[in-house]
C-alpha cells in the first residue's frame, strides 16, 4: 500500500514538471533545465519561476483540499454520492465572492469574503442540523442540501442585479479558475496540517464507514468525530473555494477512483485522496492553459473531461 | 453570377441609401436599414423614443433626438440629461409592461445586447425597432444619422456624425507618422481578457499609433495567459478605471519589474464608460489614449 | 471477569409506559437468552446494555463502573456487539472487517500488527469464512456475513459479548457451531448476552433467560426456572407443545386448526 503513494507522490513530480515545461509560451526542455539551474533566459526564468511554479502548486493544493474534503465528506455522510459541495459550502463562499465582486472590492477582499461566506454556511448548517438535538447523518445531509438550494436561489438573485460589465468575472469565479490564486501557500499549509490532524483519525473514519452505531461499539466517539470531521471538511474546502472558486468533480471523483483501485482503508485513501486530487488538477489546469493557448479554458471543463472517462473506465473494469 | 448579385446588392444599397437620404425620403415615410440588416420605416419623425440600452441612450441624443427620449435602461447614464429618464429595466431584461405604458414610436435596441425572445415579442405587437450595434468609426456616425432620419432631427444629427468624421480624420491624420508603440489593453483582470483588432478600442489604440498586441486574436475579447503578455513584454498597459473605485487593476503587473512598461512606469488608466460604449465620447477616448501613448514614448 | 448489572433501569422504547424495570447481574460464565415477542425492545434493551441508546432511567454498570462515566474506548475493550443490521455503504473485504475488531486496541497512530492479523484469522477459520478473507462484504451471502460479523467480535475479543440474533440467518450447522462458540466463550469466563427469536436455541444453550413483554414487563433467571410453557405462552401469545428431546425441552407452536 505504502508502494501505491510512492507511485503517486512520483506522478505527482512528473505532473508538477509537465506544468512548469508547457504554456503559451514553449520553453524547450534544454531551456526548461537551465531555467532550473538558475542559468536560464529572463523571461522564461519568470514564466516557470513566477508564473507556472505557483500556479501550479496552487493547482495542486486546491485538488488535494478537494479531493480530500470529498473523502471526509463521504464517510461522514456514509453517503458516496458527496461531495465537498453537498452541504452548501460552496454556495455561502459563492454569495461572499460575488458580493465582494459586487460592490467591487479588490482581490484579497474578494478571497476574505468567499471564506467568510463558507465558514457562515459551515455554521448555519450545523446550527440547523443540531437543532433539537436528534442529529444524524441524513439529517444534516438533508439540512445542508436544502441550504444549498437557498444559496443557489441568492447566487441566482446576486447575478440577475449585477451590471453586465461585471458578470465575466462572476461567472469564471463560479466556474472555478486557478487564475484566481495568488498564492499558493495558504492552501498547502492548510492541507499539510489537515493531514497531519486527519491521519491518526483515519483508522476511526475506516470504522464510522460501517455506521455510527458499529463505530461506536468499537469504541469511536462518534458524535466529537463526526464534528471534527465535518469543521475539517468545510475548512479545507473553504479554503479551495478560495483559491480556485469552487472547481466542481474533484472531490466527487478522486476518492472513487481510489476507492475503486485501493480500497477504502482511510489510512491510504485520504494521502491518496490528497496527492491524486492534485495530480489531476495540475493536469487539467496544464491543459486549460495551454489547449487553445494563448486563450484559456475554464479549469473546471477539463476535471470533468479527464475525470469522466477515467472515472467509467475504473468503475467498468471493477468487480 | 456573382458580380451580377454584388451589382445588383450595391444598386439595392444605393437605392435605399438614397431613399434613406433625408432630401430624398418623402415627407410621409423615413426610412432606415438598422444594423441587423433590416429596414424600418416611420410614416413620420419618432416623438416617443425609447432606447434600451446606455449606448443606444447615448447615440439618440447624438443624434439631436434627447428631448424625443422617453426611457431609458440601467446605466443610461449620458449625458447627464439622461439620468432622469424613466428606466425600463435593465439592458439584458426589458420590463415590457413599463415599455408599453409609455407609448414608444421607436424603440432603438442594441443588436447583441437585448434579449433576442422579448425583442421578437415587442415585434410581434407591432411596434418599430431599431437595431444598431456600431463596430466601426463609421458605424457610430451612420447610426447617429440614421437615428436622426427616423427622429426627424436630420440637421443636428448628421452635423454631430460629420464632426465625428472629420474629428477622428483629423486624430488619424495627426498620428499617422506616430512611432509606432506595442500595447496591451486589459480589459479583466481575473481572468486576463483583453480585444483584438476588431473591437473598437483596438480602432482607437490603431489610430494612435499604438500596437495592440493582441491584434490577430481570432476572438473579439480573448481570454489570455499572462505568460503572452510577458512574452510580448508590451511598451504600455492599459485598462478602463471605473468611476468611484480605485485604480488597483494594473498593480499585478508590478511585481514583474522588468518588464518594459512596468520598468518605464507606463501603466495607464483611460475612464471606462467613454471607451466601451460606441459613442461619439471615442474621441474622449481617443484623446486619453493617444496623450498616454505619447507620454510612454516620450520616455 | 466482567459484571454488567443494570439498576432499575428502563429502557426508552418510544410511546411504551415505563413498565417493569430491570435490576439484572450479568456475569462471567453465563450466557444470557433475552425471549420475547416483536416490538419488545430486545435490540434497544442491547443497545443500551452497550451505552448506544440513553436509558430512560436507571443505570448501567460495567465492572461497578457506570457506563455512562466511561469513555467509548474502554466500554469496547470490556464490551463487544453484533448487530442485526449492518451499513455497507463502501466496499470492504472480509478480513478488513474482521480486523477493525482490533480497533479499540490500537493507539491511532499504531496500525495493525502481526498477531492482530493473526487473530482475525484464526476468527475467521472459525467460523469457516476463512476461504472468503478477500472477497467483498456485499458479495457474500446473509449467513456468510453473519458468521463474518461474529469473527469481528471474537476478533475485537471483548469479556463481554452482547449478540441480536447471533443465529439469524444461519444453517443448521452454524446455528449450533455458533450456540457452542459462544457456551464455550462462557466457560472460559466470558460472559454472553443474546436476544433470541428461538425458543429452543435458548433452552439448549442459555444459562439464563430474560423474558420481555410487549408492555415493558419483564421476568429473568436461571433458565430452568424461566422455560415455563406457561410463561412463554403469554409472552408470545402463542399455544405450545413441550417435548423432552436430548436431555433439554423443545417447544413446538400448536398449529391454530388444531
Amino acid at each position: 500500500m505504502m508502494r501505491s503513494l510512492l507511485a503517486l507522490s512520483v506522478i505527482a513530480l512528473v505532473a508538477t514538471v509537465l506544468a512548469l515545461a508547457i504554456g503559451s509560451v514553449t520553453i524547450p526542455p534544454s531551456e526548461l533545465w537551465a531555467v532550473i539551474q538558475g542559468k536560464g533566459s529572463m523571461l522564461h526564468s519568470t514564466l516557470v519561476w513566477e508564473l507556472r511554479l505557483p500556479r501550479a502548486l496552487a493547482a495542486f493544493a486546491t485538488g488535494g483540499l478537494l479531493a480530500v474534503a470529498g473523502a471526509l465528506m463521504q464517510v461522514l455522510l456514509r453517503n458516496p454520492l458527496a461531495d465537498p459541495y453537498v452541504l452548501g459550502l460552496s454556495g455561502g463562499a459563492a454569495v461572499g465572492a460575488l458580493l465582494a465582486m459586487l460592490s467591487g472590492m479588490g482581490a484579497l477582499l474578494i478571497s476574505g469574503s468567499a471564506f467568510a461566506g463558507a465558514m457562515l454556511a459551515t455554521v448555519l448548517v450545523f446550527g440547523l442540523a443540531h437543532g433539537t438535538g436528534s442529529w444524524t447523518a441524513s439529517r444534516l445531509l438533508l439540512t445542508g442540501v436544502v441550504v444549498a438550494a437557498g444559496w443557489g436561489a441568492v447566487i441566482t438573485l446576486i447575478l440577475a442585479l449585477t451590471p453586465s460589465y461585471k458578470l465575466p468575472g462572476m461567472l469564471y469565479w463560479l466556474m472555478g479558475d486557478v487564475s484566481y490564486a495568488r498564492t499558493p501557500w495558504p492552501a498547502l499549509l492548510v492541507l499539510a496540517l489537515a493531514i497531519a490532524v486527519i491521519m491518526p483519525l483515519a483508522r476511526n473514519l475506516n470504522v464510522l464507514a460501517r455506521g455510527s452505531m458499529q463505530a461506536a461499539a468499537l469504541g469511536v466517539s462518534v458524535r466529537p468525530l463526526e464534528w471534527t470531521i465535518y469543521l475539517l471538511a468545510s475548512l479545507l474546502t473553504a479554503t479551495a473555494v478560495t483559491t480556485a472558486g469552487s472547481i466542481g468533480f474533484v472531490g466527487l471523483i478522486v476518492p472513487h477512483m481510489l476507492r475503486l483501485v485501493l480500497g477504502n482503508d482511510q489510512r491510504i485513501i485520504l494521502p491518496a485522496s490528497a496527492l491524486a486530487g492534485g495530480i489531476l488538477l495540475v493536469l487539467a489546469d496544464t491543459l486549460a492553459r495551454t489547449v487553445i493557448a494563448p486563450e484559456q479554458l475554464p479549469v473546471g471543463v477539463i476535471t470533468a473531461l479527464l475525470g469522466v472517462p477515467t472515472f467509467l473506465y475504473l468503475l467498468h473494469r471493477s468487480r | 453570377m456573382r458580380s451580377r448579385w454584388l451589382s445588383l446588392k450595391i444598386t439595392l444599397g444605393l437605392l435605399l441609401g438614397v431613399l434613406a437620404h433625408p432630401l430624398a425620403a418623402s415627407e410621409t415615410q423615413r426610412c432606415a436599414v438598422d444594423d441587423a440588416g433590416k429596414q424600418l420605416c416611420l410614416t413620420a419623425a419618432a416623438q416617443r423614443i425609447a432606447t434600451l440600452s446606455p449606448g443606444a441612450t447615448e447615440l439618440t441624443f447624438a443624434a439631436g433626438a434627447g428631448d424625443q427620449v422617453i426611457a431609458g435602461v440601467n446605466y443610461s447614464d449620458y449625458p447627464p440629461a439622461a439620468r432622469k429618464l424613466p428606466l425600463v429595466g435593465n439592458h439584458t431584461r426589458i420590463d415590457v409592461e413599463a415599455l408599453l405604458a409609455l407609448k414608444p414610436d421607436l424603440i432603438v435596441t442594441w443588436v447583441t445586447g437585448n434579449p433576442p425572445a422579448q425583442m421578437e415579442l415587442l415585434q410581434e405587437l407591432g411596434l418599430p425597432i431599431f437595431a444598431i450595434e456600431p463596430r466601426t468609426f463609421d458605424g457610430v456616425s451612420s447610426a447617429i444619422e440614421r437615428i436622426s432620419t427616423l427622429a426627424g432631427t436630420e440637421t443636428e444629427g448628421f452635423a454631430e456624425a460629420e464632426r465625428f468624421r472629420t474629428d477622428i480624420a483629423v486624430f488619424s491624420e495627426q498620428y499617422r507618422h506616430a512611432e509606432p508603440i506595442s500595447v496591451f489593453y486589459q480589459v479583466w483582470e481575473t481572468p486576463l481578457m483583453t480585444i483584438n483588432n476588431e473591437h473598437l478600442i483596438g480602432k482607437v489604440l490603431q489610430l494612435c499609433g499604438g500596437v495592440n498586441v493582441f491584434a490577430d486574436m481570432p476572438r473579439l475579447v480573448p481570454r489570455i495567459s499572462p505568460e503572452v503578455v510577458l512574452e510580448a513584454d508590451p511598451e504600455v498597459i492599459l485598462t478602463g478605471s471605473v468611476e468611484g473605485a480605485r485604480d488597483v487593476q494594473l498593480d499585478h503587473w508590478k511585481s514583474y519589474p522588468k518588464m518594459r512598461a512596468v520598468a518605464n512606469n507606463n501603466l495607464f488608466y483611460v475612464p471606462a464608460s467613454p471607451i466601451s460604449r460606441p459613442t461619439p465620447r471615442l474621441l474622449e477616448a481617443s484623446r486619453d489614449i493617444c496623450q498616454k501613448l505619447d507620454i510612454a514614448r516620450d520616455r | 471477569m466482567s459484571i454488567l448489572q443494570t439498576r432499575d433501569l428502563i429502557i426508552n422504547v418510544p410511546s411504551r409506559a415505563d413498565g417493569f424495570p430491570l435490576s439484572i447481574c450479568i456475569e462471567s460464565g453465563q450466557v444470557w437468552g433475552v425471549l420475547g415477542p416483536n416490538g419488545a425492545g430486545k435490540t434497544t434493551l442491547l443497545h443500551t446494555l452497550a451505552g448506544l441508546l440513553p436509558a430512560r432511567s436507571g443505570q448501567v454498570f460495567l465492572n461497578n463502573q457506570a457506563l455512562i462515566e466511561l469513555k467509548r474506548r474502554a466500554i469496547a475493550r470490556q464490551l463487544g456487539l453484533v448487530f442485526q443490521e449492518r451499513q455497507d455503504s463502501f466496499p470492504a473485504t472480509v478480513l478488513e472487517t474482521a480486523l477493525i475488531g482490533r480497533h479499540p486496541w490500537l493507539s491511532p497512530w499504531q496500525s495493525e500488527q502481526a498477531t492482530d492479523l493473526q487473530r482475525a484469522q484464526q476468527a475467521l477459520a472459525t467460523m469457516d469464512v476463512d476461504h472468503l478473507s478477500e472477497r467483498l462484504l456485499s458479495t457474500l451471502s446473509g449467513g456468510e456475513r453473519q458468521r463474518v460479523a461474529i469473527a469481528t467480535l471474537m476478533t475485537q475479543d471483548p469479556n463481554i459479548w452482547l449478540l441480536d440474533e447471533p443465529t439469524n440467518h444461519l444453517d443448521l450447522h452454524h446455528q449450533v457451531k455458533v450456540m457452542s462458540l459462544l457456551r464455550d466463550q462462557a466457560t472460559l469466563n466470558k460472559t454472553v448476552f443474546m436476544c433470541l427469536h428461538d425458543l429452543n436455541l435458548a433452552a439448549r444453550w442459555c444459562s439464563h433467560i430474560l423474558l420481555l413483554y410487549t408492555n415493558g414487563d419483564a421476568c429473568w433467571g436461571e433458565a430452568k426456572t424461566m422455560l415455563q410453557p406457561s410463561a412463554l405462552e403469554q409472552l408470545y401469545s402463542q399455544k405450545l407443545i413441550t417435548v423432552e428431546v436430548d436431555g433439554a425441552p423443545v417447544f413446538v407452536p400448536v398449529c391454530a386448526g388444531q
